[in-house]
């Protein structure tokens, strides 16, 4: 018990406080990871989603012999209360097992948590943090979702090649509706379009028809929108309602089963960006979607699940690579060089400021099924 | 020192040896930054429990939106530390008179509703306030949130290790709740207690009761604005949804399950809310609804509340009553 008889002196000299411990787990026993995720709350099925990926990930990963010791991680519920966030990643970086940190999962709890993590010196993976600053915190942040930088000016580029020019943009008030609308909107200018309408709506709002009247008044050649399915499913459906015909793209974010379930007929058409698709034919997509169907009577997985899974998979490779000296400051080196992980929602590198680019897909609705276009 | 002294000031005493000798100690030798993040975050709360204590307990006002004014402070102190460069020695007054200032803006046209229609009203305020700092992207940076990287400097000096801050927090925290404390234990909290009772009476009685509420309402919303300045310093990073209508609940909780209309209920009722779910992480995803069956039953059993208004009272008059035996003339003196 080196560590409470170093605290007890520190304690007996008042000198509490500068204790810098060297901190490496010992080659022997099991590697630890921090996973701290909402399982309770308003937010708990997302949280439950990522466990089960997680577990997924980390059985294989163990079973495949890569590294000569198992891995386990510590499952923290901060039910998306910054409050209980911080105290979670607290507890991580006191406890000397912990390497690294994966999650949270809304951007407000992540940065929240970042504020800790960067103090202590610890990384940080989130599979969803969206906010635009959230890697730039620190190069301690990591995260597996595609910006809106690089998802945004991708799209511009798409529309711009089918000839549309004039585009009204709508997006949820979160920060990631502002990074969906402020990307974007650069790209298209920067390409000679225009942006002729923007707006940004409350999550949850069940009338959008005021903001399509408004929409169709500035005549845009397509609409691009920045919501989840739930809100993108409302969207769709009233604009078919109206009758307006005007195409309409939107982000990965809006890649949910669910959105074709919940809009019909409504959701033919949509064309969005996908980084992850369950009926790809690759073999690690098939490897997780039956696993995951197996885990979860037969569901599909989303998106979300799928950026969760990858996030565990690439912090555990980082981990093999650093084996046998596993210290947090290595992990977060070997995190950094993660290059060309073959993922499930593709092709993943981190860039100098810990950001994912990820190889993105452009695709459609077509008789109720996301397919991808060529 | 006269036994009397002993006596009065003992309680006193005791707190404060727990809060900044045994505490600090034990904080210390454990070194668990998990155990100060936890133990500031009680102390925090405590004040916004106190705080709404003072108002909906003490004036028998029920206020919904009172996480709203934590949140006016919290801002307030986040924008100025991080766009201004005022530190924390002006930011947290600052914090605490920006609440209280639109907790007059706003008590102005509200002042007239009683019941439940004023509960209602603090309720669309709570919301507007939330509306705004969520959506007007220009001053609050919206759904972004502020990070606020500087860290606490006490006139020139600065707090960076985790104990200066814990000792800054108790100390803001523990002179902020004995001014409620001594405003609620005296005439004046006597008058705000007639409100509460009878307001129609009060009036009659001479009791300026518009006025009286306004001033609560702007004290509470005050001490509410240190408090976010608290949260905003400790954290480094605050967004809307930590202000939100939810937190304003688990305040309010805070007040009833400690017991209305007494400070050290509402203290009690704070630590339960805060360290409960933290003790019990350990069980798991089941942790929310043994806290539910301990605020349900701790309500079903004890209505009046973990501590409830009649011991604290008794209990605070006994304090001060001590202070007053040795009176030479043994005149009765002070607040009964």
């Amino acid at each position: 018990m080196e560590i409470s008889r170093r605290n007890s002196l520190g304690l007996f000299l008042g000198t509490v406080g500068l204790l810098a411990l060297p901190i490496s787990a010992a080659a022997e026993g099991p590697v630890y990871l921090g996973y701290q995720l909402p399982l309770t709350g308003n937010t708990a099925q997302y949280g439950q989603d990522f466990k089960t990926a997680a577990e997924i990930a980390l059985k294989n990963f163990n079973a495949s012999g890569k590294l000569k010791v198992p891995v386990e991680i510590i499952f923290e519920d901060s039910r998306s209360d910054a409050k209980e966030g911080v105290a979670i990643a607290r507890k991580f970086v006191d406890d000397d097992r912990i390497v690294a940190a994966l999650g949270d999962f809304t951007s407000t709890v992540s940065m929240a948590a970042a504020q800790v993590y960067k103090r202590a010196e610890m990384a940080q993976l989130s599979q969803t943090a969206s906010h635009p600053d959230f890697a730039k915190i620190s190069e301690w942040q990591f995260r597996n979702i595609t910006t809106q930088a690089q998802e945004g000016v991708y799209n511009a580029d798409w529309m711009n090649e089918q000839g549309l020019k004039k585009i009204a943009v709508i997006a949820e008030q979160t920060d990631w509706g502002q990074s969906v609308v402020k990307d974007f909107a650069e790209k298209v200018k920067a390409n000679g379009g225009e942006v002729v309408f923007t707006e940004f709506f409350n999550r949850g709002l069940p009338d959008f028809r005021s903001i399509i009247t408004k929409i169709e008044r500035a005549k845009p050649d397509a609409i691009y929108t920045g919501f989840f399915y739930e809100d993108g499913a409302q969207f769709l459906k009233q604009m078919k309602q109206l009758s307006v015909e005007t195409p309409v793209y939107s982000t990965s974010a809006a890649y949910n089963q669910k959105l074709v379930e919940l809009a019909g007929p409504a959701a033919e058409g949509l064309f969005l960006t996908v980084t992850f698709l369950p009926n790809s034919e690759s073999d690690h997509v098939t490897t997780f979607v039956d696993e995951w169907k197996a885990a979860r009577d037969g569901a599909e997985p989303g998106q979300f699940p799928a950026q969760a899974y990858d996030a565990v998979n690439i912090m555990l490779e980082a981990v093999a690579r650093a084996y046998p000296d596993v210290s947090r400051q290595n992990v977060r080196d070997e995190l950094a060089k993660t290059k060309d992980f073959p993922g499930v929602t593709g092709v993943t590198s981190f860039d100098e400021n810990g950001e994912a680019l990820k190889q993105l897909t452009k695709a459609t609705v077509t008789d109720g099924q996301f397919v991808p276009l060529k | 020192m006269s036994k009397d002294f002993i006596q009065s000031a003992g309680l006193k005493l005791v707190i404060l040896a727990v809060l900044f000798v045994a505490l600090p100690l034990l904080l210390v030798s454990l070194d668990k930054g998990y155990i100060y993040q936890v133990v500031m975050l009680a102390l925090i709360f405590s004040l916004l429990a106190v705080s709404l204590q003072l108002v909906t307990g003490i004036a028998g006002l029920l206020h919904l939106g009172h996480a709203a004014f934590y949140g006016v402070g919290a801002y307030i102190a986040a924008l100025a530390g991080a766009d201004y460069g005022i530190g924390f020695t002006l930011g947290l007054p600052l914090a605490g008179l920006g609440a209280a200032a639109i907790a007059f803006v706003v008590a102005l046209p509200t002042m007239r509703l009683v019941s439940i229609y004023f509960a209602v009203a603090t309720l669309g305020i709570g919301q507007m306030i939330f509306l705004v700092l969520q959506n007007w992207v220009e001053v609050t940076k919206g759904p972004n949130g502020v990070s606020l990287f500087s860290g606490i400097d006490l006139f020139g000096y600065t707090v960076d290790s985790e104990l200066g801050i814990y000792f800054v927090v108790a100390t803001i925290v523990c002179i902020s709740i004995w001014v409620i404390h001594r405003l609620s234990h005296s005439y004046y909290g006597n008058a705000l207690r007639s409100l509460r009772e009878d307001d129609q009476c009060a009036d009659a009685m001479g009791i300026n009761t518009v006025r009286l509420k306004i001033e609560s309402f702007m004290i509470s919303s005050f001490f509410a604005g240190i408090a976010g300045a608290l949260w905003a310093y400790t954290t480094g990073y605050i967004s809307p949804v930590d202000f939100d209508f939810a937190e304003s609940i688990l305040i309010l909780a805070m007040v009833v399950v400690g017991g209305l209309g007494s400070i050290p209920g509402a203290i009690i009722g704070a630590l339960l809310l805060i360290l409960l779910p933290e003790a019990l992480r350990g069980v798991g995803d089941m942790r929310n609804i043994i806290v539910g069956f301990v605020l349900f039953f701790s309500i079903l059993f004890l209505p009046k509340g973990l501590f409830g208004e009649v011991p604290a009272l008794n209990f605070i008059r006994r304090q001060m009553g001590a202070a007053w035996q040795d009176n030479p003339d043994k005149q009765k003196v002070g607040w009964k």
